[in-house]
């Protein structure tokens, strides 16, 4: 396996060059630093050869070949500079350019276009074409993102096969042949992907070209900053373009251990949030009934007095998955060793008594194994809603024979790419994943189904699971926050451990490894260690040291604050009223709650109940680091400042511990990041931090028994599943015009089946109801949920899905009404939440 | 001896130059007494202030392609463009200037701009007269700078680039 393949020899313009066996002959000449233009080819696909702009004049050919898809031999004469080649360079520019409008100054490619550079250096400067253009139709739209000009399209087909190889969408595709060809969807619908942004990227002319930047500045207008995007997990490495002080366009970094050189479209389109006008300025008091303007210094005194005032062990914090590394320190060295409490959790989403406050979040391969593995176990996670640009990684595994088994309680956009997909009932997944472990060791299975699942299709998956050498498996929030979740971790760790290997959890969104590593957790301080093991360090650099006593979790921390046992409750870059399982207890515990302090950038629905609101920073306005979800250390540059008098999380600490007598100073983020490093082992930038697991107790232990599923409910017969989309429209992203466009009304998914019988069809506005609370939202049929199911995405403000979730009952049962004005709309209508 | 004759030499040119100060003395000035007099025209070829041009229809010539701001070698010029829409129709083409400015404080007065120009829409015009009290009232915004009839700068608003 380790030896190398052999080497061949060529000449390229009299230069000898050594290759591996099966490089193309453009690949050899760009080693050798002899630049060949072309337009087809990309490296990260395979030879298309459809440009033809790579002519070479080889040797004992008769005649000009295309160095892309031409494979070197050894003893090979290339030339790349000849008459002749020059000749069928210009050639083949001038016949590109017969139907290039030339619109080069109206074109947002312009400036950065390869067609332009391409014509400058190596066009003949001249066409001999004076009849009429290939005419189109332009611009064409083609949904919120992207624009169509297909008179600037050269058909190189990068864009149609990013589709059919990297992403798997298909989303575009090219229609008609010869002169007629072009590129474009089918009957011109919105183009449905989550990667689209990459084609515009890889578009060589200006024929896609992005919506949100159209004519929004020449290349030679931005400043591009390096920085990270936050809004998943993954931490992909980006380029903000900022010009006057704006971001006017977001381009991916590479970063071959994480990104490689794509987006999804969230990180794409996803950054316009910055700089709505609904971000908060300046600090805000609750007087009176409502929430009014006031200084940095009153906001302050208000908070510091009220901390002051409580005991320490009254006061809690939550939130962190919005912070830098260096907010989330200086959060826990704020609350551990100012107001002295050890109440701080960052997993403000995380059901009471689930299996995603057992299990310790992130990965422990590094994204870049997925790309090695032979048999990939995704269970509970929607890979492409949550973490999208995991699945690029993904389907190259699967493209080089690799077999997806997926566990989940919903059909996945990916579907046809699964070899093994299990969709059982909810609440049954404990059951499903038993029984692939036991179709694993070969143990007969019968006939019959588990969960809603055939037998057959568990041994199938079985025994290709038995087989696997590159295990990857994958456990996401469904099947943690599932009513089994405990259960369905306890079996993955099992399984882990028979295929040595270990279970990747799939959970938090932007920097919540971060904030764990940073020590916002109630029971380890700095790198995830324990209280009583980091006091020591954290007594000789704070000068105060917490007590050893573990502190509240998040769900705690609401339960108490509902009992009234809290005083004051700080949240940082969190909203628990969208973010908590289930909202009536997070809105009876704020009811119950003195005082509540929220930073933040916006008016969440958190900040809107609060007492005091301050402002606060976001990524791209941030100098720092971040963690993405396999733990790697990645550097934040800020690009644009702050709006109004927002500031940086943590100066909002270092200045409310100035006010209660205490000094936190810091230089900046290095300083802080510095004496990070001094407790946190391994903690440099873009370097992997490894996941921390002290904290976890042995899952035997504390793992219940899945509760009980009981039995059905005339009143409410469908069963809620819940899950994250990667479009939707909380705080932030219904503040990034495209991304609010692209997830559109609150919608839910009902099974053809149950929708017949409910009297619904596709688009009809519809009421969701459980016996705790409604949503209105538009109905969309797949048969991509089981009967008996509906799903329902989180993250829509005006759908608040927690708001359904009853905590004390192990399945959210709903029933489903048709707003319009059908047979029995009348009732369907007073019941509705409000007009869509 | 060689010295008086030195000092002869000296003494003539000296009445030579003044010669020729005398002989301008008493013809009428090259100069003009500016402000007070003006001159009838400047040059054909003279640089002077900028004008964005109109079609003969009224439409801007300007598509904001940000040409002139890239070529512009003191960085006078300032474009941010936007979409044209049916409704709000400003040039032809998708692609039109919203924000348009002159630094003419800057400018070099090289016109340069106007050679980049793909569509002929900025001009450099005759007029010199360039001075304000304020730094501010030297940048010329787009109003300021846009023709106020096709033909207004002097330029045919038929003419093809």
């Amino acid at each position: 396996m380790s030896q190398l393949p052999p080497t061949i020899t060529l000449t390229i313009d009299g230069r000898t060059v050594s290759v591996p066996k099966g490089t193309t002959v453009y690949n050899a000449a760009r080693r050798s630093g002899i630049e060949i233009p072309i337009f087809c080819y990309h490296d990260r696909m395979p030879p298309l050869g459809a440009c033809r702009m790579c002519l070479v004049k080889v040797e004992k050919m008769p005649k000009l070949q295309t160095s892309c898809t031409l494979e070197a031999t050894d003893g090979m004469t290339v030339f790349t500079t000849t008459p002749e080649v020059k000749a069928g360079q210009e050639a083949i520019l001038e016949f590109l350019l017969i139907n290039h409008p030339l619109d080069c100054p109206i074109c947002d490619k312009g400036g950065e276009c390869p067609l332009q550079d391409q014509a400058y250096q190596y066009g003949p400067g001249r066409s001999r074409f004076v009849e009429t253009k290939r005419d189109f139709a332009k611009p064409v739209s083609l949904g919120r993102v992207l624009v169509l000009d297909r008179e600037r399209c050269i058909l190189c087909w990068r864009c149609v096969r990013f589709g059919e190889l990297i992403a798997g969408d298909d989303a575009l595709k090219g229609f008609e042949r010869g002169f007629h060809s072009e590129v474009n969807t089918p009957f011109t619908l919105p183009v449905k992907s989550k990667f689209i942004g990459n084609t515009i990227a890889i578009c060589p002319v200006g024929a896609l070209t992005a919506k949100t930047y159209r004519f929004a500045a020449r290349p030679w207008d931005n400043q591009p900053v390096a920085s990270v995007c936050t809004l998943c997990g993954v931490g992909c490495a980006l380029e903000f373009d900022v010009r006057d002080g704006a971001i006017t366009r977001t381009r991916a970094r590479e970063s071959p251990a994480v990104n490689d050189i794509w987006l999804c479209d969230l990180g794409f389109f996803g950054h316009t949030y910055v700089h709505h006008q609904d971000r908060l300025r300046t600090p805000l008091i609750r007087r009176g009934g409502g929430l009014g303007e006031a200084t940095w210094d009153e906001a302050l005194d208000v908070v510091a007095r009220r901390l002051r005032a409580a005991a320490p062990g009254r006061v809690a914090m939550l939130g962190g998955t919005r912070l830098a590394n260096e907010d989330a320190y200086v959060a826990g060295r704020f609350f551990r060793s100012v107001v002295g409490t050890n109440h701080l959790d960052h997993r403000t989403d995380a059901p009471p008594g689930g299996a995603s406050l057992l299990a310790p979040w992130g990965m422990t391969s590094s994204l870049a194994d997925m790309n090695d593995a032979d048999v990939i176990v995704l269970v509970g996670c929607d890979i492409t809603e949550e973490y999208p640009v995991i699945w690029l990684r993904m389907k190259r595994a699967l493209d080089r024979g690799a077999a997806m088994i997926a566990v989940t309680p919903k059909g996945l956009e990916i579907d046809r790419f699964i070899a093994h997909h299990l969709v059982h009932r909810y609440g049954s997944g404990a059951q499903v994943v038993r029984a692939l472990l036991e179709a694993m060791s070969g143990a007969p299975n019968g006939a019959g189904e588990t969960g809603g699942v055939l037998r057959d299709a568990i041994t199938a998956a079985g025994a290709r699971l038995a087989r696997a050498a590159r295990p990857q498996i994958l456990i996401g929030r469904g099947a943690l926050d599932a009513p089994d979740g405990a259960e369905i971790y306890g079996l993955l760790r099992e399984l882990a451990a028979r295929l040595h290997t270990s279970v990747n959890v799939m959970r938090g969104k932007g920097n919540a490894f971060g904030a764990a590593l940073a020590g916002l957790l109630p029971d380890a301080g700095p790198g995830g260690r324990p209280l009583a093991e980091v006091r020591h360090d954290l007594e000789s650099l704070w000068g105060a040291a917490p007590s050893d006593a573990a502190g509240w979790n998040a769900p705690e921390i609401i339960e108490a604050a509902g009992q009234g046992r809290l005083d004051v409750l700080y949240v940082a870059g969190a909203d628990p009223g969208t973010d908590a399982p289930d909202r009536t207890r997070w809105t009876e515990a704020r009811g119950r709650l003195p005082f509540l302090v929220v930073q933040d950038a916006f008016l969440t629905q958190t900040a809107q109940m609060a007492d005091v609101v301050l402002p606060a920073l976001v990524a791209p306005e941030k100098d720092g680091t971040v963690c993405n979800i396999e733990g790697r250390v990645q550097r934040l540059r800020a690009a644009v400042p702050g709006p109004g008098e927002s500031r940086a999380d943590w100066g909002i600490f270092a200045a409310l511990a100035e006010r209660m007598g205490k000094v936190i100073a810091y230089s900046g983020w290095e300083e802080i990041f510095d004496e990070m490093r001094s407790l946190i082992p391994g903690l440099e930038i873009d370097a992997r931090v490894p996941r921390q697991g002290s904290r976890i107790q042995d899952p035997g232990s504390r793992i219940q028994e899945a509760r009980p599923v009981d039995g059905a409910d005339t009143d409410f017969p469908l069963i809620l599943v819940l899950g994250d989309v990667l479009f939707d429209r909380g705080a932030m992203t219904s503040r990034s015009t495209a991304i609010a466009d692209l997830a559109g009304e609150p919608w839910a998914l009902f099974h053809p089946e149950d929708a017949a019988r409910c009297g619904i069809g596709e688009g009809d506005a519809t009421v969701v109801r459980s016996r705790r609370g409604s949503v209105a939202v538009r109905a969309k049929l797949s048969p991509a949920v089981l009967p008996g199911q509906v799903f329902l995405p989180r993250g829509f403000d005006a759908a608040p899905a927690n708001a359904l979730v009853d905590l004390t009952e192990p399945l959210t049962r709903v029933r489903v009404t048709a707003l319009a004005p059908v047979a029995g709309g009348a009732e369907g209508r007073k019941e509705g939440g409000g007009p869509l | 001896m060689t010295t008086l004759r030195v000092r002869i030499r000296q003494s003539l040119a000296i009445l030579k130059g003044l010669a020729v100060t005398f002989r301008y003395l008493f013809r009428p000035p090259v100069t003009v007494r500016y402000p007070e007099v003006k001159r009838a025209a400047v040059q054909p070829r003279f640089k002077g202030r900028h004008w964005l041009t109109l079609y003969a229809d009224g439409m801007e010539r300007c598509v904001g392609c940000e040409l002139c701001v890239i070529v512009c070698p003191s960085q006078a010029i300032y474009v941010r463009a936007a979409e044209n829409t049916p409704e709000h129709q400003v040039s032809k083409g998708e692609r039109y200037a919203t924000d348009f400015q002159i630094n003419e404080l800057r400018c070099i007065f090289c016109g340069f701009c106007e050679e980049a120009c793909p569509t002929g829409a900025i001009v450099l015009g005759r007029e010199y007269e360039l001075a304000s009290f304020s730094r501010d009232a030297m940048i010329y915004t787009k109003p300021m700078l846009t023709e106020p009839y096709p033909g207004a700068s002097g330029r045919d608003p038929q003419r093809e680039v």
